[in-house]
Order: C-alpha cells, then structure tokens, then sequence
C-alpha cells in the first residue's frame, strides 16, 4: 500500500492523497476507535506536507464522519467506521399525504392467482408459478382516489396471504416482519385509459385518462414484488422521497 | 385397515393444481391450463377457482371451459352429428365470460379428521366429483382425489 505523498504535477492534489492515506489507516484499524490520531506537526513530519494540508485532510474526514475533534484535546477516531461502499437505498413511499389528512383502505381482494398477461415477465417467474394478488382501494374523505394492486409470487412470502393489509403497509410487513430486503425499485409513470372496472371503482367515466404508476421490487436480481396504482388525476399528488442509508 | 385411514393421511396440496380468481375470463383459464400442461405434459389439470378472499368457489376442467365455448357440445344431438360451425366467432365472445359462469361449484367437502370411507368415497362417488377440497375452520388446507383413495381402498383387496 502506497503510504507517501507524490509530488509530480499530474497526481492528485496533496490534501485529497493524505485523506486517501489517512482512511485506510482507519479502516484498517491501524488507528484504534476512540483513540487519539497523531497530533498536526507530527502528521506534518510522517508525511512531509504543509499544516494547511493535514488540516484540510483531517477536515474532510470529520466531515465525512471518520475522526471527531475534541476542542482542546484533540482529534480522535470515531467509534463508527463507515465503510467505503455507501449503498444508495431509495425508500419510496408512493404516496405521501400531507400530514392531518386521514385516509382509510380497504381491501377488495386478497387471494392466489397464476400469472396472465405478461405477469411472469414482469415479476420474472415460470408460467405456472402462484401469485398472491392484492387489490385496495384508499380513500380520502369517502372518496376513493387511489387503486392500487400488488402482485407478489406466494414462495416468496406464504404469509402474506393471510396478513392484515388495511392497516399495514405490505412493504414493512416485508422488510421488518419477513425480514425480506428491497434493494432496487424500478419504476414507470405513464397515463392510461380506465376500464370500466377501475372507472368505477374510482367514481369516473370509463376510458376517462388517470395516472398509472407501475413499479418492480426487487431483493437483488429476484422480483418481489409488482404494484400497479392508479390515481385519480384532478386531486392529490403523487409524491416520491429517495433516503441515502448506510449499509 | 384402510378404512381407518383420515383424509388428512392422503391429503395433496392444493397448490399442486392452478388457482384462478373467478373473474378470469376462459380465455385466461384456457392460458393458464396451457401453461401448467408445460411442465406436466398433460393437459388436464383441474383449476380452483377462488373468489376475492381465497375461498373456494369451484373447480374448472377442460370439459366446462369447452362447453363454456361451445354449449352445443352439452346437447345429446351433438354426438350424432357435431354441430355446425361450431368453435367460430361466438366461441370468441364466449371465451370473453367469467370462469365463474362454467365452472362446477364447490359444493361439498372434508375434514382432515373425517375418515376416507365417508368423506372421499361416498361423496365422490355420489356426486361424481374428481376431487374434494379438505377444509379447517373455514380455510382450504388441500385436496383429495379419487387417485389417492382408490390406491389406499383397493390396497385392502390386493
């Protein structure tokens, strides 16, 4: 591992080569958590750089969250180490509403299907393989303003079948009860003509133009889960928030 | 003895067999029979239909979907002659309906605590049924067949 600092124009500049060199030290554990790291002119002298670079160096980690300072004591490494593959996790919530409106669900189907058009393309499953299909509707002000339907193969999560769904969220009951972790969401947002039976149950006119929210759940490469939603256009909004978490 | 035996000792899976909700049209009961064929090699699985809370509400074979497409078919004449222009354009709008208006409902079923002798022979055979649905406390816990039974029956004689 290459421990010194180089010089030649080209390299990158001396502070950005010292945080380099002074994070592997760090997650290599050669520095112990809660210990104090060597003080600015000995960092100085191991390196051969200027006080103004270890102090932008030693800068950029606190800030990343690799050494805390302790006013005049001095700098010590964190007891949390973070791991150089930050994993991007977007949580999506489809819908947000704002906060004091109270919306209700209920369930209208909650049973086992096989896959027929084109479902086992879009949850990546064989042609004969369940699937358990959920379908509800939420309600705002006794007004119906969202379908949504969830198709989710039944090997994945039996239990799911018999759950609870008006007043959990199927997402949750995946990730914290099933213990089943979302790593990617692929998402499509298009406008689609109603069928009678989504006109209805939204209160609109058949063939009338709602937005069609269609995404894929995915742990790794496997689908978990399919969601189709269908929102009335002329009210409310559909809202996305992305999270960064550590992994 | 065999007549000692309980549904529960020759219960299957039911999802061994295709589930289908009872809007399904036949043309969709008629793909998914198609696709379970694929791995079987058979093309006479019987499919459960379900309604909106996973209850079951009927069985649907090869035999109801084609007289769902062609009625004629049910009729003593047919045998004699076929029937003219049979499985055209009507067959096409037919293939449009729900499974719900062909299949056979579930009329009848078992325990897994009832003895094979009452529940599985004397209602099959009685109502001619190919299968049976086992349910406990109102929830679908499998099926049994004619298959299982006549083996464990006829293994008394052998």
């Amino acid at each position: 591992m290459d421990q010194t600092i180089h010089r030649d124009y080209h390299q990158k500049k001396l502070y950005i080569q010292l945080i380099d060199i002074l994070k592997k030290r760090l997650q290599n554990g050669e520095w112990l958590v809660g210990s104090q790291i060597p003080i600015e002119d000995e960092l100085c002298k191991i390196y051969n750089v200027s006080r103004a670079t270890v102090r932008s160096a030693i800068l950029d980690l606190v800030r990343q969250g690799y050494l805390t300072r302790q006013q005049g004591k001095g700098t010590f490494v964190c007891k949390k180490v973070i791991s150089e593959e930050l994993i991007v996790l977007a949580s999506f919530k489809e819908l947000m509403f704002e906060s004091g409106v109270n919306y209700s669900t209920k369930v209208l189907s909650q049973t086992i299907i096989m896959p027929v058009d084109d479902l086992d393309l879009k949850l990546n499953i064989p042609e004969d393989e369940h699937i358990i299909y959920f379908k509800r509707l939420r309600i705002i002000d006794n007004e119906p303003v969202l379908l949504k339907e969830t198709y989710i193969p039944y090997h994945i999560c039996p239990q799911l079948l018999e759950e609870d769904v008006e007043n959990n969220s199927i997402l949750e009951l995946l990730e914290t009860k099933y213990g089943i972790k979302l790593t990617k969401v692929k998402g499509c947002i298009e406008i689609a003509n109603l069928t009678k039976d989504e006109a209805d149950l939204l209160g609109l006119t058949e063939g009338s133009q709602a937005l069609l929210f269609t995404q894929q759940f995915y742990t790794n490469d496997t689908v978990v889960k399919y969601t189709r939603t269908i929102k009335r256009s002329d009210r409310f909004k559909f809202y996305l928030e992305f999270e960064r978490r550590e992994a | 003895m065999s007549g000692d035996k309980k549904v529960k000792d020759l219960i299957i899976d039911a999802f061994e067999y295709p589930h289908v909700p009872y809007w399904f049209t036949i043309k969709q009961a008629i793909m998914v029979i198609k696709k379970s064929a694929v791995e079987t090699e058979k093309l006479a699985p019987t499919v459960l239909v379900f309604d909106e809370k996973y209850n079951l509400m009927g069985t649907l074979t090869t035999r109801e979907i084609l007289i769902g497409l062609e009625p004629a078919l049910s009729k003593p004449e047919a045998i004699a002659e076929g029937v003219a222009g049979m499985f055209g354009e009507e067959s096409k709008k037919r293939a449009e309906r729900p499974v719900s208006e062909v299949m056979i409902p579930v009329r009848y079923f078992v325990e897994p605590d009832d003895p094979i002798t009452k529940a599985a022979a004397y209602l099959m055979i009685h109502h001619d049924l190919i299968l049976l649905p086992v349910v406990k406390e109102k929830k679908l816990v499998g099926v049994v067949r004619m298959t299982e039974i006549f083996n464990e029956l006829s293994s008394a004689i052998l």
